[in-house]
């Protein structure tokens, strides 16, 4: 079931799509989750976990380049554990999809909520940008693509905001180097996970890519590229705030924009946060396209049907996330989830497949 | 076997007709009083009949009737070769009279009951002296502008490309009109494909009367829902020569002083022909501000209401007393006071439109001057906001292109309300459905978003920024011509760091 021709993208897009999955809501607030781990060393777990990703990359460009036919998750599963408990795993990864578009989507809404609008109704919010999101998802993958990049390009000159923190940062905040032990930088590295995740979402879209071998190493540059906006950002966040203040700032790269000073506009976060959208929704729409593509690969329905009763799957549910602490233990458990699926659940698939294929004499 | 036996039996019987349906269709031209048909030289002469206010008298007289008067009767063949003109037909192909009699033909028959006639085109329009371009007028520049004739048109074409490859491929469209339109491409650079679709999409054309260029612009458009145009209107021939050039395909209709082009990226709405009258850099400079001035255009107004009704944290300290002593005095929240003002000023530019030019600038003046002050005066509106509107209204008119300029009168009005209904964030919802819209926008098939989305960065060369001539080696990409390069020449590379040596 390879996608038309006229449909698919250039390899080198795949460098835009892998910051325009994985930065979204995270980057407003991973700061403190992470500082409360390793401190002022938390910017090296930053880089491992980048490196992390950057192999486990590597990994789902082998999963899927071993084979002419399984050229999506959906086939590969159903290659190798047959059409039933292949289809079983399938229906896991819709719901993992889904999942992740809920996280973002909530956590997003609740930026809103506590920077903007206090007494926004919610339900009413989520509709309109599920009809957004919706009108995204039907252009097709190409029209998503386009958003990521859209949205990188508005979205970027928010990034030139940290030099307003440097003005007051104060480096020395950075040292001593190296000292916290090795399992709190892994701890916080765990923590670090669930703002890398999106890269996986290429194991649903690499049929749309064309000359798809040649896409690697954007994709891997693609990765550098996010895991250095972290870096930037987890450093500036060390350097202006203090160890005991980061911990209790929520949303640390969000706090960071209230001090932009400028002689046209003061309280610059509500302009952020509404620009913000256009990084936000990209993942949003990524998730859903790839949640819709697999149920339409695993049910054989039209994908819009599915589209639709995914969204309202996703009304439902945000209507009971309503409080601040439901979020975090969803967001927290979400975390968890995300982090067997990449750091178990891929290298497993990998070494899984290099078995079944040994065994068959399979030649690539 | 049957099938084709079936075809020539009904062959036959329209053979049979044809006789018939040929005095048929003289009795209907007879209905009109403007049909002559009288006996010439004498009463034993030939039959001739024309309509009376399609025919040029002159020619009838000098060409035709002084011929025919000097010699003896000669059958229909040979008469067609005393007569001095071209392009005599002889036929009896009803279809064929129908048509020719009907674009002003005279139709000479041997006698009056035969149904075999010369048909001599004798034809006389009335036309317009070319004249400058108004809508799309520019200092420097040829200053000529499409006619509503069409073949003084294609001349004008003809005149800039003197080449055999520029083809024009003629079509009729409406049932009723019939009106002629003509496809114009230079062959060996378009793209075979484009030519293809075009003609497609005109030969599904299904309309009884086609007025002018911009029914079929609505008609073969890829979005025919779509605010945005995707097709340009130009009256300026050196344009369209150039767009042909580069690779585009040009659309003309008999009757209409525009010519249709496509394919289209949004950037080349806000880009005026004048930019390349100028030096690069400047060119690249003024296309910059007109950008600017479209989103200022757009968004001045419902940024406006967005801050007064949400964020006013975000004015600050320094400007908001300004604000506060303009708005203060004002009964109405910020979206009526903007709604007001912005209907107001669509009100003024409908009726300056409706109105002869003259009269037109009188309205501004009262319009602008007498109802925006008496406006703030009355303490309806606030002097800020009034400031803002009109700058808005002045920035939409620096587009150069009539259409897109219609558009970004109108996207106001939404934004106005996304901002009444969540601030700043509403602002951004409503550009992102925008941008979902032009996301999937195609004009002729090829991505409306162009050099943006998808992103291809030789194509940046003639979009947001012009560069310089020696630097438009290739033809933009978008438009997969089949001869890419524009400039054969290569620069001389020779001595390019020259050092100082003087």
């Amino acid at each position: 079931m390879k996608p038309n021709e006229t449909k698919l993208i250039s390899p080198f897009l795949v460098f835009f799509l892998m910051p325009g999955m994985q930065i979204g809501v995270g980057i407003l607030g991973f700061e403190r989750v992470i500082a409360k781990e390793a401190g002022q060393d938390a910017w090296i777990s930053v880089i491992i976990s980048g490196l992390i990703i950057n192999i486990l990359l590597w990994m789902c460009y082998k999963i899927l380049g071993r084979g002419p036919q399984t050229l999506d998750l959906i086939a590969i599963h159903q290659d190798l554990f047959g059409k039933w408990v292949g289809n079983g795993f399938n229906i896991l990864f819709i719901l993992y999809f889904i999942l992740i578009s809920i996280i973002i989507i909530r956590t997003y809404l609740e930026v809103i909520q506590v920077w903007m609008f206090p007494s926004v109704n919610v339900l009413m919010l989520l509709t309109i940008i599920l009809i957004l999101v919706y009108s995204y998802v039907v252009g097709g993958f190409r029209v998503i693509t386009g958003f990521c990049i859209i949205g990188l390009i508005i979205g970027s000159p928010l990034f030139l905001l940290n030099y307003f923190p440097l003005k007051h940062a104060h480096f020395e905040n950075l040292g001593p180097f190296l000292d916290h032990s090795f399992l709190e930088i892994m701890k916080a590295c765990k923590k670090m996970t669930l703002n890398y995740l999106g890269f996986e979402l290429i194991l649903i879209y690499y049929p749309f890519i064309k000359r798809r071998e040649h896409s690697q190493k954007w994709a891997q540059l693609g990765v550098v590229c996010t895991m250095l906006i972290y870096l930037v950002t987890i450093i500036v966040s060390l350097a202006y705030y203090h160890q005991e203040q980061l911990k209790d700032v929520i949303w640390a790269t969000l706090t960071l924009w209230k001090i932009v000073d400028l002689p046209f506009i003061e309280r610059f976060e509500y302009i952020g946060v509404s620009v913000w959208m256009f990084m936000v929704l990209p993942n949003v729409c990524l998730g859903i396209w790839a949640a819709s593509r697999t149920a339409k690969r695993v049910f054989g329905v039209r994908q819009r049907k599915m589209l639709v009763f995914i969204l309202l799957v996703i009304l439902v549910s945000c209507f009971f996330l309503d409080n601040r602490n439901k979020i975090d233990r969803f967001n927290t458990l979400f975390s968890q989830i995300g982090f067997y699926i990449i750091y178990l659940y891929i290298p497993l698939l990998f070494i899984w497949q290099s078995i079944v294929y040994k065994v068959r004499g399979h030649k690539p | 076997m049957k099938f084709f036996k079936g075809k020539e039996e009904t062959d036959a019987t329209a053979f049979q007709d044809n006789s018939k349906d040929f005095f048929e269709l003289l009795k209907r031209f007879e209905a009109s009083n403007d049909f002559l048909t009288f006996q010439f030289p004498n009463e034993d002469g030939y039959t001739i009949s024309y309509f009376k206010s399609l025919v040029s008298a002159q020619q009838l007289h000098e060409q035709v009737l002084a011929v025919i008067s000097n010699q003896p009767k000669k059958d229909l063949q040979q008469l067609k070769d005393d007569i001095p003109m071209e392009d005599i037909k002889e036929t009896t192909d009803i279809s064929v009279i129908k048509r020719l009699v009907l674009a002003g033909s005279i139709m000479i028959r041997y006698k009056k009951s035969d149904g075999k006639c010369l048909l001599i085109p004798c034809g006389q329009s009335v036309k317009r002296q070319t004249s400058i371009p108004e809508s799309e007028y520019t200092v420097a520049g040829p200053k000529e502008a499409f006619v509503e004739s069409l073949d003084t048109n294609l001349n004008l074409i003809r005149n800039r490309l003197p080449i055999p490859e520029l083809q024009s491929k003629e079509f009729r469209v409406g049932s009723i009109s019939q009106t002629r339109l003509v496809v114009l491409y230079i062959d060996g650079i378009v793209n075979q494909q484009l030519i293809d679709t075009v003609m497609q999409r005109i030969d599904d054309i299904d309309y009884d009367t086609i007025v002018d260029i911009s029914f079929v612009g609505q008609m073969i458009t890829d979005n025919r829902n779509s605010m945005f145009p995707q097709l340009i209107d130009t009256e300026r021939p050196d344009h369209l020569a150039s767009v042909l050039s580069e690779g585009k395909i040009g659309i003309m209709l008999d009757g209409s002083p525009h010519a249709l082009i496509g394919p289209n990226t949004i950037i080349s709405f806000f880009s005026s022909f004048e930019d390349y009258f100028q030096i690069w850099n400047l060119g690249t400079s003024f296309r910059l501000i007109r950008l600017f001035a479209v989103l200022f255009s757009i968004l001045s107004s419902p940024l406006y209401v967005a801050v007064l009704t949400y964020h006013y944290q975000v004015i600050p300290t320094d400007l908001l007393p300004i604000l506060i002593s303009s708005r203060g005095v004002i009964p109405f929240p910020p979206i009526l006071e903007a709604i007001v003002l912005e209907g107001t000023i669509e009100l003024l530019r409908e009726a300056a439109v409706r109105l002869p030019a003259k009269v037109g600038s009188t309205i501004g003046i009262v319009g602008g001057i007498v109802i925006g002050s008496a406006a703030v005066e009355a303490g309806f509106v606030s002097n800020v906001l009034l400031m803002l509107v009109a700058l808005a209204a002045l920035a939409s008119f620096t587009l150069p292109i009539y259409q897109i300029s219609n558009t970004i009168r109108l996207i106001r009005f939404p934004f106005l309300f996304a901002a009444q209904l969540y601030g700043l964030f509403g602002l951004a919802l409503c550009s992102a459905f925008i941008l979902s819209h032009l996301l999937k926008l195609t004009s002729l098939g090829s991505p409306y978003l162009e050099p943006l989305y998808p992103l291809r960065l030789p194509d940046f060369k003639d979009s947001l920024i012009r560069l310089p001539f020696s630097k438009q080696i290739k033809r933009p990409q978008f438009l997969r011509t089949e001869d890419r390069i524009r400039i054969r020449k290569k620069a001389k590379t020779q001595n390019s760091q020259s050092d100082i040596d003087e």
